[in-house]
């Protein structure tokens, strides 16, 4: 009887509480408040991607801390926790891989779009911020005193509601993570090792015993004339050996591998006696 | 470890209709299983087994809806302690979605318009590169988007149902996430289909983001997200009327986007050219009817005692809307941006069937929905047919003189076209005739001449392709006229002649989509 009293006035002193604001909550909202707006503003006109990163995750730290103060200490832990520490850091570890170098483009695609967006999105958030502060002089705020202290606090009572009245909704974000765990492998997921798509190590070598040439391609001729690795190869006979041309590679025309040839087969002009350097090409 | 649990108290599930919900509930299952599917079958058998997956649930779910609708309580039934509200306009509104989703899902699996499908092999290989050049002709396509397009119909008849602002936004992102996904997966005109799926992505998170602020702004005004609760606290208390209608308003452009509605169409035309053409169809059906069947509920549930404040912000939408679609569709040289632009305009027409807060408003407003999704469904699956070399002609002056290489496909196209403008004999005559009766019933003649108006205009555009198919000498190199394989035949079929068919004897459905109201 005594400890249902106790809880009684427990609740009601909580509740009292709940309709004033003690000094300790001013200060913290007037330390607090300002430094999340500074986080908003910082992450807006910061240069860099990660310094941006970094000031958003000020102001959520700020937020989560705000929402303790205001008698929600796990919405505040979940949003420091889930928001700052898991979200926030994912972002990051994402901006680090593309590269925080890669800054946005500058360049205006509509004319007069920055202007435009900056005069409505002020004027969007004056008419907001002036609409909700003109309607919070009549609404009767509701403390969660009682649901912090009746039937098990603030955590079990989150829970209950979430298993009892909103259930459904609950559930169905499932679906909503389905769906992105699905997205992310469309978009990202390529098999380039999948069979068929690369020929295993296996199958290169039964490929090529069974196919006609089992032994090493006959590399490129690199004779005196020439070092590179589009001179064909001759066979003894001054003919050129086709499996030795590469079929990247653009060939040496025929007309300069003739002199090649006709020394090979023995029906060149001997050196000239008269010209400073051997042969006839040297000349022309 | 028996003290620890005795310690917890014992919860009380909320009670769950199972036979009202089970439409549902099959949708969402089948499309966990297919999902399964993708995990474990090898790639060659997935398409088949997906298919039929598919098809089976539609059936089952709309055999399960009849079997339900029978003998449903006429006052409806609100189950998982009251987010879901299956009343005569949800069972209406359901079977409405099976029928277009089955009629986009046979257009989805078709393989032989397009060799392979018309969704990429791999969506994750970058458009233009040379593995891009080898899997374009390869055969094969990402069958991710048959469990998508289930997820999405899933979220769509949640939508329709869901009697509280929460569930709403959840079954919003439900619906919306797996669209955004199918816009990006189109095998030809890869950069375009990629642009347009992160412009609806970027669009729609600011559009939710809107829908959610609002519905903040609601729950302080309100202190419940309920339907039923805003509508109470509507009606009478001398709280500040601010927090309810820049709730209401940020609400309703959340809304209002989604059913791509006056100015907030924007991304309407670049993503119904960019996704892939059955993608299109599903979309311009099934989410019409889903966030016209939310905007319904919205308004009716929640702000029908406040509608004197808001209704002529609501004229002003949907006549900017009707003058959006009609003016700017007459300018465009594209065939699926066209179709984009008339959606705009019928977004507009819908809109004044959705204000009118009447039980003939809410029931024009249902027919309509299921006349016009039929219609593009069928339109969608045509111009999927017209291909040159590059996949589909989608340009008008390609179109020129189509009535001579293919008599039947320009004569089915025709009809349809006459059936957007909403010419007498087919499906849309009736739907505006029932829209624009049920306004001026409840007094909104001024805003019925504007509507007649902008029809007129609108039947303009639509006139002027069936003259250039029917009128001109068709170019030398025009594309060619595919002929399609049964399920695009089906699906092409099955709106055409619902179009007819609801043209000529509509009263069974307009008893259907009339046979209840709302229940909150």
């Amino acid at each position: 009887m005594s400890a249902l009293f106790l809880t009684q006035t427990a609740a009601q002193t909580a509740a009292q509480a709940a309709d004033t604001v003690s000094t300790g909550e001013a200060i913290a909202f007037w330390i607090l408040g300002p430094l999340a707006l500074a986080g908003a503003l910082g992450m807006l006109f910061a240069r860099n991607a990660v310094h941006s990163a970094l000031w958003l995750a000020l102001t959520m730290l700020n937020l989560g801390v705000i929402y303790m103060v205001q008698q929600a200490p796990f919405l505040g832990f979940v949003q420091i926790i889930v928001y700052t520490g898991a979200i926030m850091m994912l972002f990051l570890f994402v901006l680090m891989l593309v590269g925080r170098d890669s800054s946005d483009s500058v360049v205006e695609v509509l004319r007069g779009q920055r202007l435009a967006a900056i005069v409505f999105g002020v004027g969007f958030a004056g008419l907001v911020v002036s609409a909700v502060a003109r309607a919070l002089t009549n609404v009767t705020s509701v403390g969660l005193a009682k649901q912090n202290t009746v039937n098990g606090g603030n955590v079990a009572n989150i829970g209950t509601s979430l298993f009892t009245d909103f259930l459904f909704p609950f559930e169905l974000t499932s679906a909503l993570l389905i769906t992105a765990a699905i997205g992310a492998m469309v978009l990202g997921f390529s098999d380039r090792n999948a069979k068929g798509v690369k020929k295993t190590q296996r199958e290169l070598v039964e490929e090529r015993f069974q196919g006609n040439r089992p032994s090493p391609l006959p590399g490129p001729g690199v004779f005196a004339t020439a070092n590179s690795v589009a001179t064909p190869a001759l066979l003894p006979d001054g003919s050129i050996a086709p499996e030795s041309l590469s079929e990247l590679i653009e060939s040496t025309a025929k007309e300069s591998l003739a002199d090649d040839l006709a020394e090979v087969s023995g029906t060149a002009d001997g050196p000239d006696a008269h010209a400073l350097s051997g042969t006839k090409e040297d000349l022309a | 470890m028996s003290g620890f649990f005795s310690q917890a108290q014992q919860l009380q599930a909320p009670d769950v209709a199972y036979q009202a919900v089970l439409p549902m509930l099959l949708v969402l299952g089948a499309a966990c299983v297919s999902v399964l599917f993708e995990a474990f079958l090898p790639r060659e058998r997935r398409w088949g087994w997906q298919v039929a997956l598919t098809v089976v649930t539609l059936a089952g779910a709309a055999i399960s809806l009849i079997v339900y609708g029978n003998d449903a309580p006429k006052a409806g039934v609100k189950t998982f302690s009251d987010v879901l509200t299956i009343d005569r306009p949800t069972l209406f509104l359901w079977g409405t979605l099976l029928l277009l989703a089955f009629g986009a899902v046979l257009l989805i699996a078709d393989r032989s318009v397009e060799p392979g499908g018309a969704f990429v092999a791999q969506a994750a290989i970058r458009p233009g590169t040379l593995q891009d050049r080898v899997q374009a002709a390869k055969v094969g396509m990402q069958t991710e988007v048959f469990p998508l397009t289930l997820f999405a119909l899933g979220g769509m008849m949640v939508f329709c149902a869901a009697n509280d602002l929460l569930t709403m936004f959840v079954a919003l992102e439900v619906l919306s996430l797996p669209l955004y996904l199918m816009a990006g997966l189109a095998r030809r005109r890869r950069l375009l289909s990629q642009e347009a799926a992160v412009k609806y992505f970027l669009l729609g998170a600011f559009a939710s983001a809107f829908f959610l602020y609002g519905i903040a702004l609601l729950y302080g005004y309100a202190g419940s997200v309920k339907l039923a609760d805003i509508a109470t606290a509507a009606a009478g208390t001398n709280r500040s009327d601010t927090l309810l209608f820049a709730g209401m308003g940020l609400l309703v452009v959340g809304l209002l986007f989604k059913a791509s509605v006056g100015p907030f169409h924007t991304w309407t035309p670049d993503v119904y050219q960019g996704s892939p053409t059955p993608v299109t169809a599903f979309m311009a059906a099934c989410t019409k009817v889903a966030a016209f069947g939310g905007i319904l509920r919205v308004l009716m549930g929640a702000f029908a005692s406040t509608n004197w404040e808001w209704r002529g912000v609501l004229w002003g939408v949907a006549i900017a809307s009707m003058a959006i679609g009609a003016v700017l569709g007459l300018t465009q040289t594209d065939v699926k941006r066209m179709i984009a632009y008339s959606s705009v305009a019928h977004a507009g027409f819908l809109l004044v069937g959705s204000i009118a807060l009447t039980s003939k408003g809410v029931s024009g407003t249902l027919f309509y929905l299921l006349a016009y999704g039929l219609t593009t469904v069928a339109t969608f699956g045509i111009v999927s047919l017209v291909r040159d070399a590059d996949g589909e002609a989608s340009h008008l002056s390609q179109w020129a003189g189509l009535a001579k290489r293919s008599p039947i496909v320009a004569g089915v196209f025709t009809f349809l076209l006459l059936a957007l403008a909403g010419i007498p004999l087919t499906s849309g005559f009736v739907g505006k005739f029932v829209v624009f009766s049920a306004a001026l019933q409840s007094g909104m003649a001024p805003l019925v001449v504007v509507a007649l108006v902008f029809s007129a205009v609108a039947a303009f555009f639509y006139l002027r392709v069936i003259v250039l198919m029917y009128f001109s000498e068709p170019a030398a190199d025009g594309p060619t006229v595919t002929v399609p394989g049964a399920f695009t035949t089906m699906a092409i079929t099955i709106g055409a002649l619902a179009t007819l068919v609801l043209g000529v004897f509509p009263s069974f459905a307009l008893d259907w989509a009339g046979a209840g109201g709302f229940t909150f």
